[in-house]
């Protein structure tokens, strides 16, 4: 016989539930649910969700003792998957998942682990055996390597990293065991607060995605940006990769030890290149741009920046020819201005 | 200098033109600090509040790692502005201040689920701009919305006003319960202050600090709490409105 998987039966409506359906899911849920007044409304802590025993609840959610009422606990955009029901609050601490890109900045330094401020409700490990050592990319850690801890980070330090496993009350450990980790230099670190997080449905802020490490093209020259999933973002003058540096030293005929060397000279550097005066222009208005869209509630990510970025220079090279100089509209206001031309014009 | 509030009963209209069971006008924004996890700043009459919450984080001291265990811990410290009294006065280590500060923690150690953020610290600062009486309500409202700001998770709303009795000894048949005092009333009345869960009774906070007929308790609660369902719509309405810009 045939295994059919069936939607869900609607329940009947209650309170919230009737109200919100989430546009995410909708492929899961009941296409008979009331969707289309669900945008702009949301749950508040203490509101009931469903009383109907069938559901089950997941983030953002409790059960009062002795009852089956189901009620949100943050003030958010109510998700259905398939029978969990979910509470996603609109601003929050980033909680660490297995896997995700984060930035983050060295606040104390250990015997054999750094203590790494990544935005989540407790400091960050990162162990020494989970970075790469200079000469080499593959070796043991030596008791010299632990003597020198400071040489590879110290406090302060900016870098990115992905987070390689959770304890049991949440705090995450670290890797940069690629050479797409390591330290951060060249540019300016931002901080969307309460903005990181990204479960896929977020609406606003930094969401986990395919590439959160992109290269925006500008009339200055290239610029990086880190999406850290924390909310912690990156931007610097764009580098010659590692692997392109190794591209470029096969070229010089180098030996593959000496190559290594070359690497590992850089990784831990924390002197900064000489960049000009028009990328570090560029780096501040990405920055300032990215701190639009997160206080304008939007989802940051690469698509949406290249596009308002784009539109924010066109709309001042327009503004130059014009002559306009009634400036002080504000980050938010600059952003809202690009957002409101990029749907008129398609 | 004793207040004269005998002028009450004749039009029965309080000092500021309120009937007994009008809250002040009560003003209140969300997200006001761009850099903290969570922030609201609370007019409630001329008493003005201004709340901030870190965390969850790891606490100051790395030796001593959170709450009991398994639990966050939550930290409460109340500055008060200089010029928010009359008069100016320096005071370091209140008691007072100190006692409002316990009254926070305990009251929203409970309320928080704080079993979600294990070893951590969420501490609410607040700042008191402006004070008119009603002041552990005003900072319970405020604390309330910046912990929603910061998207801690709480089982229920924790909402408060005051109560008084405006009754003199001698007619205590002809009385009504006063509701929301400002700090004129607060110095010449007998009350207290209740702080309930949400659209419940559940009464979460309870205190009282003057001397009043065991009698009257029971209207002024009955007042306090219908006062506190009120604030929780009013504040409801913020935090409804500040989700309108993440459609």
């Amino acid at each position: 016989m045939p295994i059919t998987i069936r939607a869900p039966n609607l329940p009947t409506p209650h309170d919230a539930l009737a109200r919100a359906a989430s546009p995410s899911d909708s492929e899961m849920s009941d296409d008979d649910l009331p969707s289309g007044t669900s945008g702009t409304s949301i749950v508040t802590p203490g509101e009931t969700i469903t009383s109907d025993p069938q559901w089950m609840r997941g983030h953002g959610t409790y059960i009062p003792p002795s009852t089956t009422t189901i009620v949100s606990t943050v003030a958010g955009h109510l998700h259905k998957t398939n029978k969990l029901l979910s509470v996603q609050a609109l601003r929050a601490r980033y909680t660490p998942e297995i896997g995700d890109l984060v930035v983050g900045r060295i606040v104390s330094v250990g015997t054999k682990k750094w203590s790494v401020d990544i935005a989540a409700p407790m400091l960050a490990s990162l162990p020494l055996s989970a970075i790469n050592l200079p000469g080499g990319i593959l070796r043991r850690r030596t008791a010299v390597d632990e003597l020198n801890i400071r040489t590879f980070f110290s406090e302060g330090d900016l870098l990115v990293a992905e987070v390689q496993s959770l304890h049991q009350d949440n705090t995450a450990s670290l890797h940069t065991r690629s050479l797409k980790y390591g330290k951060l230099r060249n540019g300016m670190f931002t901080s969307l607060s309460g903005a990181g997080g990204g479960v896929l449905s977020r609406r606003g802020g930094v969401v986990r995605s395919k590439r959160q490490t992109f290269t925006l093209n500008t009339a200055a020259g290239e610029i990086d940006v880190v999406l850290g999933v924390n909310g912690y973002i990156f931007i610097s003058a764009h580098a010659t990769s590692p692997s392109n540096a190794a591209a470029t030293a096969e070229d010089k005929d180098i030996s593959i030890t000496r190559l290594d060397e070359a690497v590992s000279e850089t990784l831990y550097s924390s002197q900064n290149d000489e960049i000009t005066p028009g990328v570090l222009r560029e780096i501040t208005r990405v920055s300032t741009l990215i701190k639009g869209l997160a206080a304008a509630g939007r989802r940051v990510d690469e698509d949406v920046i290249v596009r308002v970025y784009e539109g924010a220079v066109e709309l001042e090279a327009e503004e130059k020819s014009l002559g306009i100089t009634d400036k002080g509209v504000g980050a938010v206001g600059v952003v809202q201005a690009v957002l409101e031309r990029l749907e008129l014009g398609g | 200098m004793p207040l004269d509030t005998s002028t009450y009963s004749l039009a029965l209209l309080r000092l500021d033109g309120r009937r007994w069971n009008e809250l002040r006008r009560i003003h209140a924004q969300i997200g006001t600090q761009q850099a903290a996890d969570g922030s609201s700043y609370l007019e409630m009459g001329n008493t003005k509040v201004l709340c901030t919450v870190t965390g969850p984080a790891e606490g100051r001291q790395s030796g001593q790692r959170g709450g009991k265990d398994n639990e966050a811990k939550v930290e409460v410290e109340i500055g008060f502005a200089g010029f928010s009294g009359l008069e100016r006065r320096k005071r370091k280590s209140d008691k007072r201040t100190s006692e409002m500060q316990h009254t926070l923690s305990t009251a929203y150690s409970s309320l928080l689920l704080t079993h979600l953020y294990p070893h951590s610290t969420i501490t609410i600062t607040l700042h008191i701009l402006s004070q008119d009486g009603s002041l552990l309500a005003a900072c319970i409202n405020a604390s309330t919305l910046a912990l929603i700001d910061a998207g801690i998770p709480m089982t229920d709303y924790l909402v408060s006003c005051t109560a008084a009795s405006s009754a003199t000894s001698s007619d205590s048949d002809n009385s009504d319960p006063l509701l929301d005092l400002n700090n004129l009333e607060e110095q010449e009345l007998p009350f207290l202050t209740v702080g309930t869960l949400g659209r419940s009774d559940k009464v979460s906070v309870l205190i009282c600090e003057s001397r009043v007929r065991m009698e009257r308790i029971e209207s002024m609660l009955a007042v306090g709490i219908d006062g506190c369902k009120r604030m929780r719509e009013i504040l409801d309405g913020v935090v409804k409105e500040s989700g309108k810009k993440f459609s």
